[in-house]
């Protein structure tokens, strides 16, 4: 390809016009940049400088193994030397110069690795023991860093339970026109169906309670005495009532709910995860919005989670 | 760089040069042997003489002529031994001789004579082990002249150390031994000194000697067999001499080679000879108890004087060792230790103590010192005394000190490292190997039980220590040994079958750096200079320099400064009076740099004045009278291969102005590898091509105003320095060593373009003068 010289080759991977370093230099900072490099020549170096730059040299040099245009190699190969040979005709022959190492002080023999096993250890020690601050500092932090999102999430949880209940029981009001309706707990959706049990609970203990009292109040006399006065009104302020109203859901607490259980067994994230959809699903309600959207997109509302909403 | 090693180390050189000079002095090369054929020269007729006497039965005692040259027994040997005359010179033997000899019979190794006899006779290779104290050095050459019979071959036995110290002592030994004179029938040969004769049939030498031989006489034919002796060591020459050997006992069947070494890990020698034989003799040795501290010690040498004192303070009598690395540590703890020792001896809670300092470069009349007994008791009755004796790593293996019972050892020890890659060779101290430590160990179990107090712990011992020293031929540069190998004939270095083979960016650097010196041609063959070069017992790039200085006018203040170069430091600064060494050394110093100044101070020395009383004259301007001797001493011997070589010797007027010029330029012709430019303004310098930041070492009296230098050395410490600078012109470089300043080839920096300023303005002149 004699013309190949002449014609533009457009194939190239470089760029005739791309920008080179910086070419214009004003006379003031050529000035300045002539001054400093002098200034770096014409600095005396340190003797410590001088030194160590040596012995850098010389190490360099002493790694760097003699070329093969040397002339010796020439006289060498004519008897069939090549590159990698060794002289002789032991196999232990040897290849490389002896290294050369330079003793400096008069530490005895075994001081200077006993000081690099030292370093060594110390080094070893030292990382170890950084590894392990910093592993701890983690921890620490990340600790309280979930702890935290979980008690928010618990807090978010409760909140989103009783808005549910809320709106729940709004919706069922709203239906039925406040006639008030025998619940089963498992009709409650299994969603909030816990805050009903808990207070279901809680209305049982206190009863127990109170029927603890009473019954020890009607063991004694002088109480008995003032009972037969009450009437049934006070019996009923009293809590000795004698038939109880919540006799149905009293007695669904000693059955089992596996639904509950296997809704309560997730992770607290997870069930605040469902209740939120939920929420938005039936009621169009965002938790952290605190707002009830007219359309179906809940339009304005920036997603599902609390993040969404920083 | 490595200047000062060919004669710190390497014995061989001027020694064997001294001979050579005499024999090719007398046109003949071999003094001993009838091998060259000199044996019908009618000039040598005296030469031969004693070897004709010899062969005379009735001359001698004619006991060995009955034996049979490999078939001998332990038996046959010790009747001859028990004389009553002198088997190998026929005089009578005296009662001191009768005297030793009735001790060496009581050495482990006498135990195993025949076992050894039958292994030497079968086989050409034998690998022997025997601790220290088995004596094995002094024996083992023996048990050979019985059996080899060197002497009526015209043949000579040689056993190499590495150390000419120990080859001088153990001749002299084993000389007396023998009822001969040393230096006749038993001789030694290290540098400077060749203590043989024509009828010497046991030679001690060192093994650089052995190496430098080889070069001239690369079958060694002069020796029947030949003990490679404390090979365990791994000296550079013993492991090159090995290398050799291995394919020299392929030619030469009748030659035997015994490797001896003190280590039980000889299977290491037994694999790399092709399976040789082994025989192990027990050393005798006791049992040392070692400890170990607690934890690591923040200082070895506190620690090391506190054990030393509590010793000496606790423990029953006996004589302490303790190694620690250098010359000034070892000087400082030395006084330490007597000062607190004072203090135990004054509240009586101890007896006498007496310290001595031990290190290569301790004069040897001090060396001698650490032989002396303890000191007794200061009154009847007391506490005994003691010795302590506070050395380098040479008290490890060389030297063996009796009385020594508790041996401290912090684990250290200065060793050469080489690196190809910034081409340093250094003196770095070093934690020992476990071989190393067990060594100092055993040191403690030479006269009694013992015990070895370890500055480190058992999990430092076994985990940080490695098995083995490195041996040297690892940790060397390896320029000179490739030369001589070059001279030797071995051409294929790369498959050369050395035990413990280097990196091969060693070989690479060793082949580049004699290309650039010329001593070797781009295909690696030896060129007239490298030959000529390989004459010279010197580094290549002092040998080249020295070559070459006739063209520069100054061969004679070449050759000083070659030599001064060769030897330890000149200049003395004792720590007490470093102001006033200092002051002295003024009075010497040239503004261009150390090397001149060098030549200065040796210039005096020579002078009237310094010669009246050399001694007191060195003393009193802070110089080693030793250290200048030596020179003196190394400059003789190199003057001498200079002349039988015709290099013509010569100065250029003291009074010219380029005197001192054409001695930098010289230098430059074998130093243009190790030369640094200076960096801006500041104190750094730059080593050219290597690149490596560098400080003038302190000890300079360059000015700081020099932007290029040539430097003798690059020295590791924690800071890089280099030393013995002297100022070069750029141009220079240029046009002396073009191949090696070839500019292009350089990395782009501020060194490439100095040079290309350089380079412009001298053709800027060349072509000005073509227009005028």
């Amino acid at each position: 390809m004699a013309d190949s010289d002449s014609e533009d080759d457009y194939m190239k991977m470089t760029f005739d016009d791309a920008p080179k370093d910086p070419q214009h230099e004003t006379s003031l900072q050529r000035a300045a940049r002539k001054r400093k490099e002098g200034e770096a020549r014409s600095r005396q170096k340190s003797k410590a400088e001088c030194e160590a730059e040596a012995e850098l040299v010389r190490e360099a040099s002493l790694a760097t193994a003699l070329p093969e245009t040397n002339k010796g190699f020439k006289m060498m190969a004519k008897f069939g030397f090549k590159q990698g040979d060794t002289l002789g005709k032991s196999e232990t022959a040897q290849k490389e110069p002896i290294q050369i190492e330079i003793k400096e002080g008069r530490a005895g023999i075994g001081v200077e690795s006993e000081k690099k096993r030292k370093y060594q250890e110390m080094w070893d020690q030292a990382r170890r023991e950084a590894k392990r601050a910093k592993e701890e500092e983690g921890n620490f932090f990340e600790e309280r860093r979930q702890q935290q999102k979980e008690r928010k999430a618990e807090r978010d949880l409760d909140n989103a339970q009783r808005t549910a209940e809320r709106l729940a029981e709004k919706e069922a009001e709203a239906e039925n026109n406040g006639g008030a309706k025998e619940q089963h707990l498992t009709d409650i959706n299994v969603l909030w169906r816990s805050r009903a049990r808990h207070q279901i609970e809680h209305e049982h203990d206190r009863r127990l309670k109170n029927e603890l009292t009473n019954s020890l109040a009607s063991r004694l006399p002088t109480l008995a005495q003032e009972d037969n006065e009450n009437d049934n009104d006070s019996k009923t302020a009293l809590g000795h009532d004698v038939t109880p109203f919540y006799s149905t859901l009293e007695n669904e607490l000693e059955d089992e709910d596996p639904e509950l259980a296997e809704f309560e067994a997730l992770p607290v994230s997870e069930r605040l995860q469902k209740i939120l959809t939920f929420l938005r699903e039936t009621y169009k309600y965002c938790l952290y919005c605190g707002h009830v959207y007219e359309g179906a997109t809940m339009e304005g509302c920036p997603g599902v989670t609390e993040e969404d909403h920083d | 760089m490595a200047a000062k090693r060919e004669f710190d180390t390497d014995d061989t050189t001027s020694a064997k040069r001294v001979k050579m000079e005499n024999g090719n002095g007398n046109g003949n090369g071999n003094g001993n042997g009838n091998g060259n054929g000199n044996g019908n020269n009618p000039y040598l007729a005296h030469w031969n003489d004693d070897a004709q006497v010899k062969k005379d039965p009735s001359n001698s005692a004619d006991i060995l002529y009955k034996f049979k040259r490999h078939a001998t027994t332990a038996q046959a040997a010790k009747a001859a031994e028990d004389g009553p005359l002198n088997p190998f010179t026929g005089t009578t033997l005296s009662k001191n001789y009768m005297a030793i000899l009735k001790k060496r019979r009581d050495l482990p190794v006498h135990q195993q004579r025949d076992e050894f006899l039958k292994l030497y006779q079968e086989n050409q290779i034998l690998v022997f082990v025997g601790e220290t104290g088995s004596g094995k050095t002094t024996q083992i050459p023996q048990f050979v002249l019985f059996d080899d019979l060197p002497h009526l071959n015209g043949k000579m036995v040689a056993c190499t150390q590495p150390r000419r110290v120990a080859a001088m002592s153990v001749a002299q030994r084993v000389a007396e031994e023998m009822d001969v004179e040393l230096g006749a029938e038993v001789g030694y040969s290290i540098r400077f000194e060749d203590k043989t004769s024509p009828s010497t049939m046991l030679k001690y030498m060192t093994d650089g000697m052995l190496l430098r031989e080889a070069m001239h006489d690369n079958n060694l034919a002069r020796y029947s067999t030949i003990i490679l002796d404390e090979a365990h060591e791994r000296t550079l020459a013993t492991d090159i001499l090995m290398g050799l050997l291995k394919e020299v006992v392929l030619r030469r069947k009748d030659l035997k080679l015994i490797i001896m070494s003190a280590t039980l890990d000889a299977t290491k020698f037994q694999k790399y000879f092709h399976n040789a034989p082994l025989l192990a003799v027990p050393g005798r040795t006791h049992p040392v108890e070692i400890f170990y501290t607690p934890s690591p010690e923040r200082d070895y040498v506190e620690a090391a004087l506190r054990t030393v004192l509590q010793i000496h303070a606790t423990e029953a009598e006996g004589d302490i060792l303790l190694f620690l690395t250098g010359e000034e540590e070892i000087e400082d703890a030395c006084r330490k230790i007597n000062l607190e020792a004072q203090d135990l001896i004054r509240e009586d809670a101890a007896g006498p103590l007496v310290v001595y300092p031990l290190y290569g470069t301790l004069p040897p009349a001090q060396q001698q010192k650490i032989f002396n007994p303890a000191p007794p008791p200061s009154k009847k009755g007391g506490r005994p005394g003691r010795k302590c004796i506070v050395s380098t790593n040479i008290a490890e293996t060389s030297l063996t000190i009796d009385g020594i019972v508790y041996v401290v050892d912090p684990g250290f020890s200065k060793q050469k490292v080489y690196n190809p890659r910034i081409r340093v060779e250094s003196l770095l101290v070093s934690p020992i190997s476990k071989a190393s430590a067990q060594q100092r160990a055993g040191r403690a179990g030479r006269t009694r039980p013992g015990k070895c107090f370890r500055l480190y712990t058992e999990h430092a011992f076994k985990k940080e220590l490695i098995e083995q020293t490195y041996p040297e031929v690892l940790r060397s540069n390896l320029a000179s040994t490739v030369l001589e190998l070059k001279k030797l004939g071995v051409d294929d270095l790369v498959h050369f079958d050395l035990m413990d083979p280097p990196a091969p960016e060693t070989l690479m650097r060793a082949l580049e750096e004699l290309n650039y010196l010329a001593c070797l041609d781009d295909e690696g063959e030896l060129t007239t200079l490298g030959t000529l070069a390989s004459q010279f017992p010197l580094d290549p790039a002092l040998a080249v320099m020295l070559i070459v200085s006739p063209e520069f006018y100054c061969s004679n203040e070449i050759l000083s400064l070659t030599a001064l170069l060769s030897v330890p430091q000149i200049f003395v600064r004792p720590a007490a009076n470093r102001k006033r060494a200092d002051e002295m050394k003024e009075l010497f110093a040239h503004p261009q740099g150390d090397h001149l100044t060098m030549l200065n101070v040796y210039h005096a020395f020579k002078g009237e004045a310094a010669q009246e009383n050399p001694k007191q004259w060195c003393h009193d301007h802070f110089l080693s009278y030793r250290a200048l001797q030596q020179a003196d001493n190394v400059r003789m011997q190199l003057k001498r291969i200079m002349e039988r070589e015709e290099l013509e010797l010569m100065s250029t007027p003291f009074d010219n102005k380029k005197y001192y010029e054409n001695i930098q330029r010289a230098l430059v012709s074998g130093f243009f590898m190790q030369v640094a430019k200076r960096e801006g303004n500041g104190k750094t310098y730059t080593t050219v091509k290597d690149e490596q930041s560098v400080l003038l070492h302190p000890s300079t009296v360059l000015a700081q105003d020099s932007e290029w230098v040539v430097y003798n050395e690059f020295v590791l410490t924690t800071k890089n320095y280099i030393r013995t600078v002297t100022s070069v012109k750029p141009e220079w470089l240029l046009d002396i060593a073009p191949n090696y300043y070839d500019i292009p080839s350089f990395k782009k920096g501020e060194i490439k373009s100095a040079l290309q300023r350089v380079a412009t303005k001298i053709a800027r002149k060349e072509a000005e003068k073509v227009k005028r």
